[in-house]
């Protein structure tokens, strides 16, 4: 199974490079840098899949920070509650918006005083998109 | 018509004219609050025993003397703290933009009080503007505040020591004489803040 998923990862990657665009594309990355005294911030972005084939994002890593997950925040019934999103599916030719009050990046435990943050999105054991940005005030 | 009746004439219309602006005054609808539900009758709080984010203790007379806006959250959340404060923050900036007094004061009462320090509290409100007040303190005490306001919290992903804590995402307003006055329901959107409480605090 995790033969065949690579292959229709590589199948997809080669289908959408052979028309001259990235498979996968984040725009409007936008990083706050850490509030004074806070271990953590939110991560906002699009993620555009080119491909003809399903992309399935399975984790997100950063040298800069210890642990990244992906978050949604809903309310519910009055409710502010917030799930991890184990894994994101993203359909051929399709966006999937990160944005304040949705879907976000939680990136926690920065390991030290930086001003750009790199991004690592893997599907399974592959990363399929590295993401380097400046933090916003 | 002699000028005297002339006279007469003119003034009579002005009177009715007077009269006519004068009811539509009196009977014209009043602006209503778009988004805030307005209590029928204030409420009163019931009584706590919680810190400042300067680590003062403070009850509920902490609330006298300001409109206050009170959102409940904690620091480690990401996305809808920061989020609901920082749209408190643009309707403050934009009702002392537009000439507004008094202004409200922007209340965080921390519902993770074991990570949310005073310290924390302090270095977190400060990010949203001036004059903001951080609430924290102990839980059995916290508990107090929120039962008797109808707020309701808890952890989730508790074996996670990056827990998360659900929680009601309304916004109370709490009048200059420490009473539960109105609330607004989530979403949070600036205009609704600035449209609604020169109303309220008019209306009181």
């Amino acid at each position: 199974m995790k033969r065949f998923s690579l292959i229709l990862l590589l199948t997809a990657l080669i289908s959408a490079c052979s028309i001259g665009r990235a498979p996968l594309v984040a725009t409007d990355v936008v990083i706050a840098k850490p509030r004074p005294g806070m271990q953590m911030t939110a991560g906002y972005l699009t993620l555009s899949n080119n491909t003809s084939q399903v992309v399935t994002i399975t984790h997100v890593t950063s040298p800069e920070f210890e642990f990244v997950e992906m978050h949604e925040s809903v309310i519910e019934d009055g409710m502010a509650r917030m799930y991890e999103l184990g894994k994101l599916t993203i359909l051929a030719s399709k966006s999937v918006t990160f944005e304040p009050g949705g879907k976000h990046l939680m990136l926690m435990r920065p390991t030290g005083d930086f001003d750009n943050v790199t991004l690592d999105f893997y599907a399974g054991k592959a990363v399929v998109l590295t993401v380097n940005v400046a933090l916003t005030e | 018509m002699g000028p005297k009746n002339s006279l007469i004439a003119s003034i009579a219309i002005i009177a009715i004219a007077a009269g006519a602006w004068l009811s539509y005054q009196v009977m014209a609808p009043q602006p209503l609050p778009q988004a805030a539900t307005v209590l029928p009758a204030p409420g009163e709080l019931p009584d706590f025993s919680l810190v400042d984010q300067s680590g003062s203790a403070i009850g509920r007379d902490v609330f006298k003397g300001h409109w206050n806006l009170v959102f409940f959250g904690f620091t480690h959340c990401p996305d809808i703290c920061p989020l609901t404060l920082q749209v408190l923050a643009d309707a403050k900036r934009q009702l002392a933009d537009s000439g507004h007094s008094p202004l409200p004061r922007i209340v965080l009462v921390s519902v993770d009080p074991e990570r949310d320090s005073p310290d924390l509290m302090d270095q977190y409100i400060a990010y949203f503007g001036d004059g903001n007040l951080g609430i924290t303190g102990d839980l059995e005490e916290l508990r107090k505040l929120t039962n008797g306001l109808g707020i309701f919290f808890e952890k989730s992903n508790i074996d996670d020591e990056n827990y998360s804590v659900d929680h009601s995402a309304v916004v109370l307003v709490i009048n200059p004489d420490g009473q539960l006055h109105a609330l607004f329901g989530a979403p949070h959107e600036p205009t609704n803040f600035v449209h609604d409480l020169p109303i309220i605090m008019a209306g009181r």
